[in-house]
């Protein structure tokens, strides 16, 4: 097993496209050099040719799957390649055990949720019996539980014996490889075993790779070995630091010592800006979506919505400015009942920034694309213009004004996407994932400019996958499971629940249970050290 | 989102060889299309009747309820006003009642919803994949049918995405409702500029998905689901071959008509 990483643009998925030969198929370009797989030669060979030797699953699993029934799905290939139905017959409960699907067999595909979807793709490409196993960012879309499944999943194959090369953006699969490379502008900068290069802070972020927190941890207090746990972490900094007795649980952030993060001060008392109450929502299909959810969001807080793909998170946030219409319950903005509100009045106070940048974009240059919104609001051209320009200056993408938006990187249409919406000049910035499919470059840059826009007095409403970007920049955290608020709360002591964030499929940072197994509430390696130092008499 | 009607179940219907499924479909088209007479298409709309319970397809009628009681309505009401024929019992201009347009009106509108219940029975018990086989097996080529397979799972991805499109650009204070008709047109270019980018990248993802599947492989295909003939199978295409050819008859010998 080969894990790849490395920043945007490094060449990692064009590596991988060219394993399959779909890379030079698809893409026009000039391929030189020579690929050797499995002792044969590929020149000349075609996409087709090679599926039953290499199987190549990708990142965007909609676009992977064809058939309305889960086992009409796997069958698919099998079909092409020209295996008997009888051997499919056997092939196919082999391919749904392999990725846990068993039972699935007569489900449609569209009904999955985003893991299933996955695992299911991978299944369709396993039961062709490739000899080489090729994922490219099996699980950007997924919820961290979602991401484990297929680790998982990942993991059993290698332990088959199966041949897989792996891109990923989580340090968590390197974890699982036998070696791990990692790309830079085209070139392999590093190949070798990944506990030695994860443990190289430095190195890794110069490529655009987010160091593991234990190596992190490691660093920050020098110690001489890497870490190989977190058990592991507790004993070696228990050994030098006195610590509270491990008797003392952490029961709640407001036992113990909070860290910067802390609990929202004095915003707490300003004025609601938006009062839902009791919601109730229902799908077209019947099901529930919200069952009596109620959320109170003030001026200037910054809050994590979490929880598992199909928790409620995105059709909570929808109803706050009433894209979605209740079936019980209110939503009020600034008092008012958002059902009776003009939609202008709703898009000046409430910026929503959908999850994918290529929902909204649709102008020919930068430039109209971020004015559209005060355009639409009846702003006179000399206040479009400067609003344009400050939200452009925001987000970073001054001088791309004139720019095609459609030929911008990922990073960049996000970025502009969140322009186009700062340029209402929201009270409430409502973000859906903000940063998924971003490296870890992006990642940073989007979430620095998500909280200058908090220090300027932005309540941001954030709806994230990702652990450590829920507890570095976080200061409320709402957790969600089967339409119902599981807890709205300081968000450290969300963090520290970690039953509770089990049951709806989130983890928090390896630092955090960390600190937690070490009496400390923590978000961030910074948080650690900070209160390690208030341990030490006399420092 | 009622375009996937299929019901897994396992009657009879169900269990027909597709290609059976499509001909007798065609031949109770047939059947329907040549009556005129409430006294021809009543018997029909009953025997599809009988054929959806059989399927157990009523949940379907029952989704579709509306659409079932507009098209009988309204093919009755407008078939009664505007068949010319018979002696009117009642005038509206140019508008007027006959018990020849009522009987007319009756029978059209036995003969629609026999068209929609002969749809609903078909699409009740057939999956894609099954449609698809039986067009290839009557000359369509493979990729032609698999191409409409992959327009019916594609339709519904679509129709969300132009949904979160047009939500996308509600928040950004986009109002469909405001101007006449040539600017709420226009209006339409921030919705379809981004569905149309998305389906181009979708379709690109899926061609190379494909082909990495083997689609377009040089080896002969196969098929997982093997469609037996089944004396059932004989039976149910030479019944529904009957009926089509009775209805043709009476129709050659003028009986279903009206009038």
């Amino acid at each position: 097993m080969v894990v790849v990483m490395g920043a945007t643009g490094a060449g990692k998925s064009t590596l991988a496209k060219c394993l399959n030969r779909t890379v030079p198929a698809f893409q026009a370009g000039e391929l030189t050099g020579e690929i050797e797989i499995l002792g044969e030669v590929m020149l000349g060979q075609g996409v087709a040719d090679l599926a039953g030797k290499v199987g190549l699953v990708s990142q965007d699993f909609e676009a992977q799957l064809f058939a309305t029934n889960v086992v009409q799905e796997i069958a698919f290939g099998m079909e092409q390649l020209g295996v008997t139905s009888d051997d499919m017959r056997r092939r196919i409960p082999a391919a749904l055990a392999a990725v846990g699907l068993e039972g699935f067999d007569g489900r449609d595909p569209s009904t999955l949720s985003g893991g299933e979807k996955q695992r299911l793709a991978i299944a369709a490409t396993v039961a062709l019996r490739p000899q080489l196993l090729v994922f490219d960012e099996p699980t950007t879309d997924l919820d961290p539980l979602g991401k484990l499944e297929i680790f998982a999943v990942l993991a059993a194959m290698r332990r088959q014996g199966d041949t897989l090369v792996v891109i990923e953006h989580e340090t968590a699969a390197a974890e699982l490889a036998d070696r791990l490379i990692i790309l830079s502008d085209g070139r392999v900068v590093a190949d070798d075993e990944p506990a030695r290069l994860l443990a190289d802070v430095e190195f890794l972020e110069k490529y655009g790779v987010r160091p593991p927190d234990l190596s992190r941890v490691a660093r920050r207090f020098e110690l001489s070995a890497p870490l190989t746990s977190i058990e592991d972490a507790e004993a070696r900094l228990r050994a030098r630091y006195a610590f509270p007795a491990r008797a003392e649980k952490v029961a709640s952030s407001a036992a113990i010592s909070t860290g910067s993060l802390g609990v929202p001060g004095a915003q707490a008392k300003s004025e609601p800006l938006i009062e839902a109450a009791g919601l109730d929502f229902y799908y077209d299909s019947g099901q529930q979506a919200l069952r009596g959810v109620s959320l109170t969001i003030r001026a200037g807080e910054f809050i994590a919505l979490i929880g598992q793909n199909g928790s409620g998170k995105t059709t909570l946030a929808k109803h706050l400015n009433g894209l979605l219409r209740p079936l019980a319950g209110q939503v009020r903005l600034a008092g008012e009942d958002v059902r009776e509100l003009p939609l202008n009045r709703v898009a000046h106070d409430i910026g929503y920034v959908f999850q994918n940048p290529d929902h909204q974009i649709f102008a020919a240059t930068v430039l109209d694309e971020v004015a559209f919104g005060p355009r639409n609001l009846g702003f006179v051209s000399g206040e479009v213009a400067q609003r344009v320009a400050e939200a452009l200056d925001a987000v970073g993408l001054v001088g791309l004004e004139g720019e095609d938006p459609f030929l911008l990187s990922k990073g960049h249409r996000q970025r502009l996407a969140v322009a186009s919406l700062l340029a209402q000049r929201p009270q409430l910035l409502i973000l859906d994932e903000p940063t998924t499919g971003l490296d870890y470059f992006e990642q940073r840059r989007m979430m620095d400019l998500i909280a200058r826009l908090h220090a300027q007095g932005m309540a941001i409403l954030m709806i994230t996958h990702s652990p450590w970007v829920v507890a570095e920049y976080a200061e409320r955290g709402v957790l969600m499971r089967e339409g119902r608020v599981l807890f709205d709360g300081p968000l450290l002591d969300l963090l520290l629940q970690e039953d509770l964030l089990a049951s709806a499929h989130f983890r928090s940072p390896e630092v955090t249970r960390l600190g937690k197994r070490l009496g400390l509430a923590v978000g961030c390696v910074d948080d650690l050290a900070a209160e390690v130092a208030k341990l030490i008499p006399g420092k | 989102m009622p375009l996937f009607l299929y019901i897994e179940r396992r009657s009879l219907l169900h269990r027909l060889h597709p290609t059976v499924k499509v001909f007798s479909m065609a031949c109770f088209f047939v059947a329907a299309f040549v009556s005129e007479q409430p006294a021809a298409s009543l018997p029909l709309a009953l025997g599809i009747a009988a054929l959806i319970h059989s399927a157990g397809a009523w949940p379907n009628v029952r989704r579709l309820r509306i659409i079932f009681m507009l098209v009988f309505v309204m093919t009755f009401a407008v078939w009664t006003l505007f068949y010319r024929g018979g002696e009117p019992w009642v005038r509206f201009g140019p508008a007027a009642i006959s018990p020849t347009s009522m009987r007319f009106a009756l029978g059209m509108a036995f003969k629609l919803v026999t068209f929609l219940g002969v749809g609903v029975v078909f699409l009740s018990t057939t999956k894609i994949e099954e449609f698809a086989y039986a067009l290839t097996r009557v000359g369509m080529p493979y990729k032609l049918g698999f191409t409409m397979t992959l327009a019916f799972r594609l339709v519904p991805v679509f129709i969300d995405a132009a949904a979160t499109v047009v939500q996308a650009q509600r928040c950004r204070g986009f109002d469909f409702d405001q101007g006449n008709l040539l600017q709420r047109m226009r209006r339409y270019v921030p919705v379809i500029v981004p569905v149309f980018m998305g389906a181009l990248r979708r379709a690109d993802g899926m061609a190379m998905a494909l082909e990495a599947r083997g689609f377009q492989s040089p080896k002969p295909r196969t098929t997982f689901e093997r469609y037996e003939f089944t004396w059932r199978d004989a039976a149910v295409m030479a019944s529904s071959l009957s009926v089509a050819a009775l209805y043709l008859w009476l129709w050659q010998a003028g009986w279903t008509r009206v009038g």
